[in-house]
């Protein structure tokens, strides 16, 4: 089970991308010298756990990432950076970390080795009960860097012992939970608690209120041991669930400093006004899919009363030739409003050392596709429908959650093409938790009754949090499409235990070995479309580079922001003398915010004005007349 | 007034609610995946899925044991676990989400009532004269129009617009406010909301009072006051007024459960965090044990709404107690 | 707000007097009166947009076959603008209206059928049958319709399955017709069986029982043609409820994402961000659409209501 759970947590990881952060700007009036800098980040999720190991939500990553830290935490660049350890010492069979000595909770208990220990240790007894905790998203990341064993020898060293030398241990998105609160509970335990608020981190910012369905506050860590300090006292995580509207007209209204996934339409607009606003789309490490049903490929099983409703979803050649019949740059240009990639590989671009374009690339061109079906046997009947080699007409069943309105627009292109190669489509969009029990075949106590799933994964900053997915073991699970081969697993083994440009070449051919027998139609990568407002915070950046500044690995960028309205003289400036005093070289708040709307805004006031004049011209007109008429 | 009335009517009210309970009851036997959706979710942690299993009686027969069971369990609180929220109880969630609905509806209620009544009055008092013409189009046009589709305009202008209040909230979170300043703040994110509610209620409310109006203006103690020469305002407010206010007590509180449930999509498109906003979730995730609470305490809303209408009706009027 | 609520079963049931008789002049004195007059004007127009919408705007515009850009302003090839999607909005108006009309009219036919029999059933037979008829429309009186709705229309969508289609129709309209229908005929059986019940007291009533008449035969020799009238006022109004939920219905999200009603437009401009992106054309036309549909019927369903009715119908 707990594979489908983080394949979610991947399509969450996408949905992510929808989310925005925002930064309070107008709590009403100038704001008194002793009130604490605010910054509000929106998102279109609604934060559905404070417990770490529940979550589903991308929203809840940030969320307890804020609070607790990483054993190892990432850099701008997504790569390694001090976290809870400050230094690590890699040999063939261990990592030995080593804590500062006075690092101290936000209670102000002393913080040692043995949280750590007992964090992971939470995990590792799950791997070994074969089961996981909670949603079972986080453990998994453990048994995937090869950690077999852990030691705390003494409260300033952690090691852990690995089956291979891989780099994956410096990515385990575990967080270390303080011993002193959680210690009685083991990992069936951990994942019953409520972690209500307040809660005490290590983070740079702890959960000091969470308002279910409206917001989450986090406050400074006092103790925070980290490099950077945020401009900001507290930081405001706002949601607005499935509400892209609301939250951009609060970005625009200075309700909100950050905005976590906008649509393109608003990005574009927003994009319009560089002087309020700052606009990144961010490569996401992740795709959109079509996922077909495999079943029986590589195993032979059948189900009874379930699987795919033609056998032609095992037929690579089948899978191969609707390929043609997908237009990938269509999609992004359509449905993306151009923001994103056409996809290819199993591999996103983003992972620049990793990704690798298809050897036998396949090009949108319907008749090609139908030449290909031909040719593999399945022939139009006369009444123009594909029939599969049982002499069946071919209809396929396409599913997709209801989380993102974008599926709604894919499902009917898809249908569209698929139509014009005689195969009917009928599309539904359901909530992930009955999708997910849809998709499970026997192996996960299901049917897997479906033909096309389509749906999105987003993977961890190694490339093995997506490529698992296709591992015959994971049937059941977290796989979609219930692929299976040997020769694929084989590799995957291999290169787990390799490095540098051997395993570069592995991961190759495992990305080309995905495409050619397409149990997948990776149709785009998708992009994060964030924004924030300029005038009150400045340090922003992108992590990495070709990412967004929240939303992204660790939360590195909240410990960076700086007094966007300080005059440029670096210094200790006393707390926020807010409004627009400084000189207006840059924006006035306001005037920007309502830029947005540009002429519609006069628009707008013009009506209003107009229905003023109407309604009050009507009030007068009837005390005037009134008496008149009762005389009636 | 008569006991016997009384009791009948809360004999009524009482056999309502438990066919309300019953249907929950069926509603969640129909449901697609029942009960395993429930019992089967690995996102709920063990306590509650055996919580779960306590509240269904899912080893025992279906009747007369599960059901007993069920009803039971309604009666004393426990509307079972929400999926959504990770096992919160059904009933925690629910009573959270109260709250705001209650503010926004009671005071958007007394707003309509307070205008609607007043100009229905006006309307049907000088039927077809300008006031009636122009109130009563305008509410009929407000009484067609969705509580979305009169929000959404008011977003765009008043808070999108012109920035005179905020889109969307009850609350702007954080740091430590006074209670004078909450107030201030849980106003401003109100305005916008309650607009849209009493404008759409105003448009009911004016209609209904208007047609009562003009029923009473018929009736012949108003003809003798006329003809005895009272001032016609005064006849509206002593005499016509107070019989026509009558019906609509009935009719405010039938409607209040109605209310409830049509707010629902006000609350959507403020994003104001009550009941209506919880549905819409709720549903997005087929959150079946919420959903059936929100329902079921809607629905009991109304019966009592009603109750309370039969009872104030009895006292107003007393020839319905004999 | 709940027209059910508003339209107020009661205020309508006291005061139906005989109406059968005053089937002649019926149309001309509701066409008389300017509020039907208008009523009428508004719906015949909205009825050819239903009828023919591809002779008028040509086939449904769908994200593969739209002609524009996302989000054009109105302009002289996009009259009413496009939406995100670049499809034409005057498309998609029109054809919001067959399928948002289409909706309305299959669910007052159910409501109206159901509502009939059981208001005819109950007020003719009377005794117990009557007793447990009214009982249960006390209940279903109670529920409010969208809550009720709301809680049917996903479970009978999962039940039923995604692929489910009938004569053409995607399940989800179906249900959403069938949803409408049940939770909203026990009005118009209570104002039928009041009907029903002062008929059943008349003289021809007594007297086609002397003659011998059959039971059956004096209900579909007098009492129906008798309460014909009703029902189409009844249907009317029903008309506009069924609209209107319709349209909220759809707007919550319970609608067919390929079948855009005019609640399905308001729910794709509100998750599309169109109240922010200021593209009021996107907003515009569907909800005015609503209104205007629900207005005009509340206004005929309002005048045939009155001319029906002689004790408020005239006074002035």
């Amino acid at each position: 089970m707990r594979s489908f759970q983080r394949r979610r947590g991947a399509g969450l990881l996408a949905m992510l991308a929808f989310t925005g952060s925002v930064i309070l700007v107008g709590v009403a009036g100038p704001v008194a010298a002793a009130d604490p800098v605010i910054l509000t980040v929106g998102t279109t999720q609604d934060l559905d756990a404070s417990n770490p190991f529940n979550t589903e939500l991308v929203v809840g990553y940030e969320a307890f990432a804020l609070t607790y830290s990483l054993l190892v935490d990432f850099d701008k660049d997504a790569h390694p950076a001090p976290g809870f350890a400050d230094s690590w010492e890699r040999s063939a069979d261990r990592v030995t970390f080593k804590i500062g000595s006075d690092r101290k909770w936000s209670d102000g208990q002393p913080a040692t080795s043995e949280d750590v220990c007992y964090s992971w240790g939470l995990a590792l007894a799950a791997i070994k009960d074969e089961s996981y905790i909670g949603s079972g998203y986080l453990d998994p990341g453990v048994k995937d860097a090869g950690v077999t064993k852990i030691e705390c020898p003494d409260p300033n060293t952690f090691i852990a012992y690995t089956t291979d030398p891989s780099d994956r241990v410096f990515q385990v998105y575990v967080p270390i939970l303080p011993k002193h609160i959680w210690g009685k509970d083991d990992y069936k335990k951990i994942a019953e608690e409520t972690f209500d608020a307040p809660l005490v981190g290590t983070g740079p910012y702890t959960l000091a209120e969470w308002k279910t369905g409206q917001f989450a506050r986090f406050v400074r860590n006092p103790n925070w041991w980290g490099a950077g300090k945020g401009f900001e006292d507290e930081v405001v995580l706002r949601f607005f669930a499935d509400n892209t509207d609301t939250m951009v007209q609060a970005l625009k209204a200075g309700e909100l400093d950050y905005a976590h996934g906008v649509n393109s339409d608003q990005f574009k607009q927003l994009q319009a006004d560089t002087a309020t606003y700052t606009t990144v789309a961010g490569a996401a490490n992740g795709w959109t899919q079509l996922a077909f049903n495999t079943y029986g490929t590589g195993t032979g099983k059948t189900i009874k009363n379930g699987g795919a409703s033609t056998k032609a979803l095992q037929d690579a050649a089948f899978r191969d030739a609707l390929g043609y019949a997908t237009d990938h740059q269509a999609l992004v240009d359509r449905v993306l409003g151009g923001f994103g990639d056409p996809g290819d590989t199993v591999v996103p671009p983003v992972l620049t050392d990793f990704h690798v374009t298809p050897d036998n690339p396949r090009t949108f061109n319907i008749d090609l596709a139908k030449q290909k079906l031909d040719a593999a046997g399945y022939k139009l009947d006369a009444n123009n429908k594909r029939l599969d080699k049982e002499g069946k007409p071919i209809n396929l069943r396409l599913y997709y959650p209801n989380t993102d309105d974008n599926y709604k627009k894919v499902a009917q292109f898809v249908a569209e093409w698929y139509g014009q190669l005689g195969i009917g489509v009928t599309h539904q969009s359901f909530d992930s938790d009955t999708l997910t029990a849809l998709l499970l075949p026997p192996e996960g106590d299901g049917t897997a009754k479906y033909d096309i799933e389509l749906w999105g994964w987003s993977g961890s900053p190694d490339p093995n949090g997506l490529l698992y997915v296709f591992l015959c073991n994971q049937i059941g699970t977290s796989s979609d499409s219930n692929y299976c081969n040997k020769q694929y697993d084989d590799l995957y083994a291999k290169e787990s235990k390799e490095g540098g440009a051997e395993r570069k070449a592995t991961l190759a051919q495992m990305q080309n070995l995905i495409y050619n027998e397409a149990p997948y139609d990776v149709l785009y990568y998708d992009a994060n479309l964030d924004a924030y407002r300029n005038d009150r915070f400045a340090g922003w950046q992108n992590m990495p580079a070709n990412g967004t500044p929240f939303f992204t690995y660790g939360t590195l960028n909240y410990t960076l922001l700086t007094d966007a309205t300080a005059v440029p003289t670096p210094g200790p400036t006393v707390l926020a003398t807010a409004g627009p005093s400084g000189p207006a070289a840059t924006q006035g708040p306001v005037t920007g915010g309502t830029s947005g709307g540009g002429g519609n805004t006069t628009l707008w006031i013009v009506l209003v004005v107009a229905v003023i004049v109407i309604v009050g011209g009507w009030w007068l007109y009837r005390r005037r007349t009134a008496p008149a008429a009762e005389e009636e | 007034m008569s006991g016997r009335y009384l009791g009948r009517k809360l004999v009524q009210a009482m056999v309502t609610v438990f066919a309300i309970i019953l249907l929950n009851f069926v509603l969640f036997r129909l449901m697609p995946g029942s009960p395993d959706r429930a019992t089967k979710n690995p996102h709920l942690t063990a306590a509650v899925i055996e919580g779960n299993r306590a509240r269904w009686g899912l080893d025992k027969p279906l009747f007369p044991d599960q059901l007993v069971n069920y009803v039971e369990e309604t009666l004393t609180g426990d509307l079972g676990y929400s999926i959504k929220y990770r096992g919160q109880p059904v009933t925690e969630v629910v009573l959270e989400a109260m709250g705001p609905t209650l503010l926004l509806i009671g005071l958007g209620e007394l707003i309509a009532i307070i205008v609607g009544l007043a100009l229905g009055a006006r309307s049907g008092w000088v039927r077809g004269g300008k006031v009636d013409r122009i109130g009563n189009g305008v509410s009929l046009i407000f009484y067609s129009m969705p509580y979305f589709v009169i929000g959404m305009p008011l977003i765009i202008i008043f808070a999108a617009g012109l920035h005179w209040f905020p889109t969307s909230g009850m609350t702007s979170p954080g740091g430590s406010k006074d209670l004078v300043a909450s107030l201030f703040d849980v106003g401003r994110h109100l305005v916008l909301p309650l607009a849209a509610v009493s404008l759409g209620l105003i448009g009911a409310y004016s209609i209904l009072m208007r047609a009562s109006i003009i029923e009473t203006r018929a009736e012949d103690y108003v003809m003798t006051a006329r003809a005895k020469g009272l001032a016609d305002g005064r006849i509206l407010r002593a005499h016509a007024f107070p019989n026509a206010l009558l019906p609509m007590v009935t009719l405010i509180a039938i409607n209040l459960g109605y209310v409830v449930a049509g707010a629902i999509t006000a609350e959507i498109v403020f994003t104001w965090p009550g009941l209506g906003t919880l549905t819409v979730q709720a549903l997005a995730a087929r959150d079946y044990p919420l959903l059936q609470a929100i329902f079921l305490i809607i629905a009991v809303s109304v019966v009592l709404a009603n109750l309370a209408a039969d009872i104030i009706y009895s006292y107003l009027d007393p020839r319905v107690r004999s | 707000m709940s027209l059910t609520g508003v339209a107020g079963p009661e205020a309508r049931i006291e005061g139906l007097g005989p109406a059968g008789r005053r089937a002649r002049g019926f149309l001309e004195r509701v066409l008389g009166r300017s509020d039907g007059l208008v009523g009428i004007a508004i719906l015949s127009v909205f009825t050819l947009l239903a009828i023919a919408p591809d002779l008028l705007a040509g086939p449904l515009q769908t994200i593969v076959t739209a002609t524009g850009k996302p989000l054009e302003p109105p302009s002289a090839v996009h009259l009413l603008g496009t939406d995100e999607a670049g499809r034409d909005m005057l498309n998609l108006t029109i054809h919001g209206a067959r399928i948002s009309m289409t909706i309305g009219l299959m669910a007052t036919l159910i409501t109206i059928f159901i509502g009939a029999l059981i208001g005819v059933l109950s007020g003719f037979v009377g005794g117990w049958l009557d007793n447990v008829l009214m009982r249960i429309s006390d209940f279903f009186l109670v529920l409010p319709t969208i809550v009720l709705a709301l809680i049917l229309a996903p479970i009978m969508l999962d039940i039923i399955g995604p692929e489910a289609e009938f004569l053409g129709i995607r399940a989800t309209l179906i249900v959403i017709v069938v949803v409408i229908g049940l939770t909203s005929w026990a009005t118009t059986a209570r104002v039928i069986r009041s009907q029903v019940l002062s008929l059943k007291e008349r003289m021809f009533v007594d007297r086609a029982r002397v003659i011998g008449s059959s039971s059956f035969r004096i209900m579909r020799r007098h009492i129906l043609p008798n309460v014909v009238n009703l029902i189409v006022a009844q249907s009317v109004l029903t008309f506009a409820t069924a609209v209107f939920t319709e349209t909220t219905l759809a707007f919550i999200g319970l609608g067919d994402p390929t079948a855009p009603s005019w609640g399905e437009l308001l729910n794709s401009a509100q998750s599309s961000g169109a109240p922010g992106l200021g593209a009021w054309w996107y907003i515009a036309p569907p909800a005015v659409s609503v209104v205007l549909v629900v207005l005009s019927f509340t206004l005929v369903g309002n005048a045939l209501d009155d001319v029906l009715n002689p004790k408020s119908a005239g006074r002035r």
